[in-house]
């Protein structure tokens, strides 16, 4: 029986590869077809990544966002319940920690508290944007995932109402915010990158998150109610308020990520569209089947994919998008239970007939 | 306010809720299903970039309005193909399709036109005939129904035949029986799954004319992000009424109006911004009212069957 | 009496499930063509499996079937209907909104240009309606049903489809007696018309006027067939009550202290409005055992989840240690001394996937002994877990794999380890060693007689199995309908003759006679 388990965790590892491999082929497939010249753009995008210190720096950039979002989305995915709001929380997240950071500006607080509390606003944030849903869901019957969507449209245009009437610097050349100063930006990590210490904070997050999950009492309930809420209403679990709790904490993420990532990368807040973070983490979540301590390895596999794409994006006119085929296939191959389950099941079988052979060899 | 402005909103309202009926007629026929469609806006973003692009190569557009529901009717079935044959879970293959579609109709654009916003510049693409009706001078119908689109007509005609179809036809009931009852339908020999393909390939193909709909009845063209969460919005619609074809046709025309609104609104001073929040406020309000109206109505019922006894 | 046609017979039947458990075993019996026949039997008698077998949902390893005189086989519920026999399932498969003629004739509608003639259908359903007296409306909406109106539907489904034979499972279970007496009456002109039918039921009075002949069912044996009119109900109760093994349990007499559990008048209603608890009232002192007999489906379930608070419910209260525990969340409950050994122990008793530990410390996680600092402390909880393995014999590799890789019996033996470990002075055991081997039911049951006199506690033991509840009991009440109709001083003194006939309804006892037992 030890060995079926063995046999389904690594199979089920192995089969996110597969998924991942198959995907990747197909957009190296594409990308070959449509250029005019296939190996270099397929070298760009494979090894673009990786050629030079700043470029690897560079998915290290980009992973502090999706960090964030993979672990707001990991307790979404754990307790069951897709509230995509997410996606909104990052907007929402960056612009009110843009608002503080410019009302603070002037005065005479230093740097360090004023970067905190952006963050803290932007964790707020987060889980207000979160909540809205979760009560929705809870109290009324509305379908989490439908209202959570519509809320992300809404909270883009409420952001980009705050950018537009609130805090909009007449004088800049595009549509931006006033500067939000140099004492709130994050001070780079490593020289010759665009690293900052977002990515600290992202990594001391994860760790947090890892924490609460699977050390702490609140983590064990969340995990009880998403696989089995009979159980937990049995056992004394409440399952209403953790249900709730869970979206909200994992907002706070959210959020947060919105925070740091305008903090980090921006002189001025100038977001007017979806950044589409949050989808990117609900896909790292999946990837690392809701444990957070996998959600690192599978933002840099995004972050990965994402920069070879934009590389190729700037060195000739492919559009970044055609990524989300890639993540799009990635998600139902690893979704799709049938995937290779008749391999799985062959494994099982026959490691099952080979126990067997070996205790009637020892009777 | 006089008449005529009257009917020249009307008119706004009905042409800009097309693409929503189209939208929850979608959702609707799932419903009827008991299948929860979430991915009527990659129908809706396949049917008008298809379109479009089979206009432009053949030059005609009504067999671009064929390319259009062919791409709908196949994203639909993607969809069944993954949940019914892969058993993936609904939600995760809706959204990893959702996601595919929003990068990969931009992405595709380019490999055609090599422009990355819209097609307009590349693309010799028609537009669907309007109608003129006998009535045009009757005060606010008349200006109402007069030169719209006609798939606008068509919208409502879909709902009126999707009524029908869902109520007298025999695959309906067999589509409602699946819906409410699977084990019901599968012990008198309605085969659950071939439902589950046809019923996502009818719902693809609405979803897909509603996307023609956006890309070749005002405007010819594809631009990218066009359909702007209207998938969702007809979910919400089909959803309230639990997937009573006419009923989601209602709802669509109210959160037509909403937009409607919004747009009027775009013209004063009133920010922008603000102002296209209102269908999506609109929207969550009405499905939390519908919510609580259920909720009570279900108590109700339990309350009066224990005073029967 | 004239000798009818033979419409069925299955002879010599043999089913055996992949896990080795025989469930029927050379069973054979005939129905003939306007007969009645009834089919009886304690739960687990192999009645349901071999009615999966007849309808084609289940294989049989040995045996055949023959349908009016003709051997068949049969594949799969739709060849069974296509051969005459038709089910009338104890959940109904009917589609709610839709009207009588819209389900009865479900996947066979009659067209006319391309839609459903809806005019036919309301015909040809009136028709078969009238024809057999159901007395139904065709275009009535079935959602606003009785319920006793929507199993004749379901029935009026199985003869728009040609069936013959028709097979009813426990069909008054859902009834009231109203509707009990209308279905006889419906089913004796379906005999008239020559229909044959399989009636299975508990129910003794039922089976006795209703009836032809009974086919009695043993442990997945065949215990005979009789004309009823051989019978009376007592005869017919020892036929089907009784044990094969007799186990005996050493246990010291009990010494019951101050009253840990007492319930009170408990009233309940299901959602369909019928009358699920009436007025149950007993109380359980600490030290003893209160055993509840009784076939299943007589409210045990409602009882026990009223008890352990997943249920609500209408009249009466519930007191333990003294306090009230109406309305209680689940968490206060235990909290006041409560632990719950549950029915189901897949989808309610424990989290599958989860590991063995993990399901251990469910209730135990977050109390301040385990806690170190504001984490859960993970050696307490490897030493508890570790220590629990080894008092139970729980056969396991490894305490961090999933729960549901372990036998059943051992997962069993993992919910007892917590629900007897988790401090409660009460325990509510239901079905404790339903699907486990011999051996784990044998230990469960010896550490629940133990926990109760060595600790000082209090238990209430609900089961179907008679062995268990003669034995481990001490006081030993029965119930049916929803009601308690019987109570026992000493339940290892109670003869299976006299419990059968509490349980199948043919005796009750007064209020009186029950006086200072409950």
């Amino acid at each position: 029986m030890n060995k079926t388990k063995r046999i389904e965790n690594t199979f089920d590892i192995v089969r996110i590869l597969i998924a991942i491999a198959v995907a990747y082929l197909i957009a190296l497939i594409i990308l070959a077809l449509i250029s005019d010249d296939p190996l270099n753009v397929i070298g760009l995008f494979i090894g673009g990544p990786f050629s030079s210190k700043k470029h690897i720096g560079d998915i290290f950039t980009r992973m502090i966002p999706l960090i964030f979002t993979g672990v707001c989305m990991c307790f979404v995915y754990a307790i069951n319940k897709f509230n995509l709001a997410g996606e909104g929380a990052v907007n929402l997240g960056g612009c009110l920690a843009a608002c503080v950071a410019i009302a603070l500006k002037e005065t005479g607080v230093p740097g360090w508290i004023c970067i905190i509390l952006c963050i803290a606003v932007g964790a707020l944030a987060g889980m207000l944007a979160n909540a809205i849903p979760a009560v929705a869901d809870q109290a009324f019957h509305a379908d989490v995932c439908v209202i959570s969507l519509m809320l992300n449209y809404i909270l883009l245009y409420f952001t980009t109402f705050i950018l537009k009437n609130v805090i909009k610097d007449q004088g800049a050349a595009v549509t931006a915010s006033y500067k939000l100063g140099n004492k709130v930006k994050l001070p780079k990590l490593i020289p010759g990158t665009t690293i900052h210490i977002g990515l600290i904070i992202a990594i001391a997050c994860v760790i947090f998150v890892a924490i609460l999950f699977y050390k702490m009492p609140f983590g064990y309930k969340m995990r009880a109610v998403g696989i089995n809420p009979t159980f937990a209403k049995y056992i004394g679990i409440p399952v209403t308020s953790t249900i709730i709790l869970a979206q909200v904490i994992g907002g706070a993420f959210a959020g947060m990520g919105g925070a740091v990532q305008i903090l980090g990368m921006f002189p001025r807040y100038k977001w007017e569209s979806l950044t589409n973070y949050g989808f990117d983490g609900l896909m790292i979540a999946v990837l690392a089947r809701k444990n957070p301590i996998l959600v690192p390895v599978s933002a840099f596999l995004i972050a990965y994919i994402r920069n070879g794409a934009d590389l190729v994006a700037t060195k000739t006119q492919i559009p970044p998008e055609f990524v989300s085929i890639i993540q799009g296939i990635i998600i139902v191959l690893v979704a799709a239970e049938m995937f290779l389950s008749g391999w799985k099941k062959k494994l099982i079988f026959n490691a099952a007939r080979k126990d067997l052979k070996e205790k009637e060899a020892k009777a | 306010m006089s008449l005529m402005r009257i009917g020249a909103f009307l008119f706004s309202t009905l042409r800009l809720s097309t693409p929503l009926i189209f939208a929850a007629l979608s959702a609707a026929i799932c419903e009827k299903a008991g299948l929860f469609n979430m991915a009527a806006e990659s129908m809706m973003l396949w049917g008008a970039l298809i379109g479009v692009m089979v206009n432009g190569w053949t030059g005609s557009v009504w067999v671009g309005f064929l390319g259009a529901c062919a791409a709908g009717v196949i994203v639909g079935l993607l969809i069944a193909l993954a949940t019914v044959k892969g058993k993936a879970d609904l939600m995760l293959a809706q959204i990893a399709i959702n996601l595919a579609s929003t990068g990969g109709t931009i992405f595709m654009l380019y490999v055609v036109t090599g422009d990355k916003s819209t097609s307009a510049m590349t693309i010799q693409s028609g537009t669907l005939p309007k109608i003129m009706v006998p009535f045009k001078k009757v005060p606010i119908i008349g200006p109402m129904l007069n030169k719209q689109n006609i798939l606008t007509y068509g919208a409502i005609l879909a709902a009126i035949i999707l009524m029908i179809f869902i109520k007298r036809s025999r695959t309906g009931v067999h589509i409602r029986a699946v819906g409410e009852n699977p084990n019901a339908a599968e012990s008198v020999g309605i085969s659950v799954s071939k439902t589950y393909f046809l019923t996502w390939a009818i719902s693809g193909l609405l979803g897909g004319i509603g996307g023609a709909f956006m890309s070749m009845a005002y405007t010819s063209a594809f631009t990218k992000n066009m359909v702007a969460g209207r998938g969702y919005i007809g979910l919400c619609a089909s959803s309230m009424v639990a997937g009573n074809p006419i009923g989601a046709m209602l709802c669509a025309i109210v959160f037509g109006v909403a937009d409607a609104v919004a747009n009027q609104l775009q013209l004063t001073n009133a920010p922008v911004d603000l102002v296209m929040m209102i269908p999506y406020v609109v929207t969550i309000v009405v499905l939390i009212i519908i919510s609580i109206i259920k909720m009570s109505a279900h108590a109700r019922k339990i309350k009066s069957k224990a005073q029967e006894a | 009496m004239e000798t009818h046609k033979e419409a069925l017979k299955m002879e010599n039947i043999t089913k055996i499930y992949p896990n080795g458990f025989v469930a029927n075993k050379g069973i054979t019996f005939s129905v003939a063509e306007g007969e009645i026949h009834a089919l009886v039997g304690e739960n687990g008698a192999g009645k349901t499996t071999l009615m999966k077998v007849l309808f084609g949902m289940e294989q049989p390893q040995e045996g055949a079937i023959y349908v009016g005189g003709q051997q068949v086989k049969i594949t799969s519920p739709l060849d069974a209907i296509a051969k005459g026999v038709g089910m009338v399932h104890q959940h109904f498969m009917l589609v709610p909104s839709m009207t009588v003629a819209q389900n009865v004739l479900l996947g066979i509608e009659p067209k006319k240009h391309g839609l459903v003639d809806n005019a036919a259908c309301i015909k040809k359903t009136q028709e078969l309606s009238d024809k057999y007296q159901f007395g139904l409306d065709a275009t009535a909406a079935v959602a606003d049903l009785s319920v006793g109106l929507m199993q004749k539907v379901e029935i009026l489904k199985a003869l728009a489809k040609g069936a013959k034979v028709l097979i009813l499972d426990e069909p008054t279970a859902v009834l009231t007696p109203q509707e009990t007496r209308e279905l006889f009456e419906q089913l004796k002109l379906l005999k008239k018309n020559g229909h044959s039918i399989i009636f299975i039921s508990h129910k003794l009075e039922e089976v006795m006027e209703l009836c032809d002949n009974v086919t009695i069912l043993r442990h997945g044996y065949c215990n005979g067939s009789y004309p009823i009119s051989d019978l009376n109900e007592a005869k017919l109760s020892r036929l089907m009550v009784g044990r094969d093994v007799v186990l005996k349990i050493e246990k010291p007499d009990p010494k019951p202290g101050k009253a840990i559990l007492e319930v009170k008048s408990l009233e309940k209603l299901s959602d369909t409005g019928k009358v699920v608890l009436d007025h149950v009232s007993f109380t359980i002192r600490e030290g003893e055992v209160l055993g509840i007999a009784g076939v299943e489906g007589n409210g045990q379930s409602f009882l026990s989840d009223c008890i352990s608070g997943m249920q609500k419910y209408d009249g009466g209260d519930i007191l333990l240690n003294g306090k009230s525990i109406k309305g209680r969340k689940i968490a206060d409950i235990r909290q006041s001394g409560m632990s719950n050994i549950p029915e189901d122990r897949m989808t309610v008793g424990c989290v599958p996937s989860m590991s063995i530990l993990d399901n251990i410390m469910a209730d135990r996680f977050e109390r301040r002994e385990n806690m170190n600092g504001i984490f859960m402390d993970k050696q307490k909880a490897l030493k508890i877990t570790d220590d629990l393995i080894k008092e139970f014999e729980i056969s396991c590799d490894d305490r961090s794999e999933a729960i549901r890789l372990l036998s059943g019996g051992n997962i069993q033996k993992v919910v007892v380890a917590r629900e007897f470990t988790s401090g409660a002075n009460f325990v509510l055991a239901n079905q404790p060693t339903r699907g486990v081997d011999v051996g784990t039911a044998e230990m469960i049951r010896k550490y629940l007689v133990r926990q109760v006199r060595e600790q000082n506690i209090a238990s209430l033991l609900i089961s179907a199995d008679l062995n268990e509840v003669l034995e481990v009991s001490d006081r030993l009440l029965v119930m049916r309908q929803g009601r308690i109709v019987a109570a026992f001083p000493k339940a290892n003194m109670v003869s299976e003759d006299e419990l059968g006939e509490y349980m199948l309804g043919i005796k009750t006892m007064t209020p009186e006679e029950m006086e200072g037992l409950l």
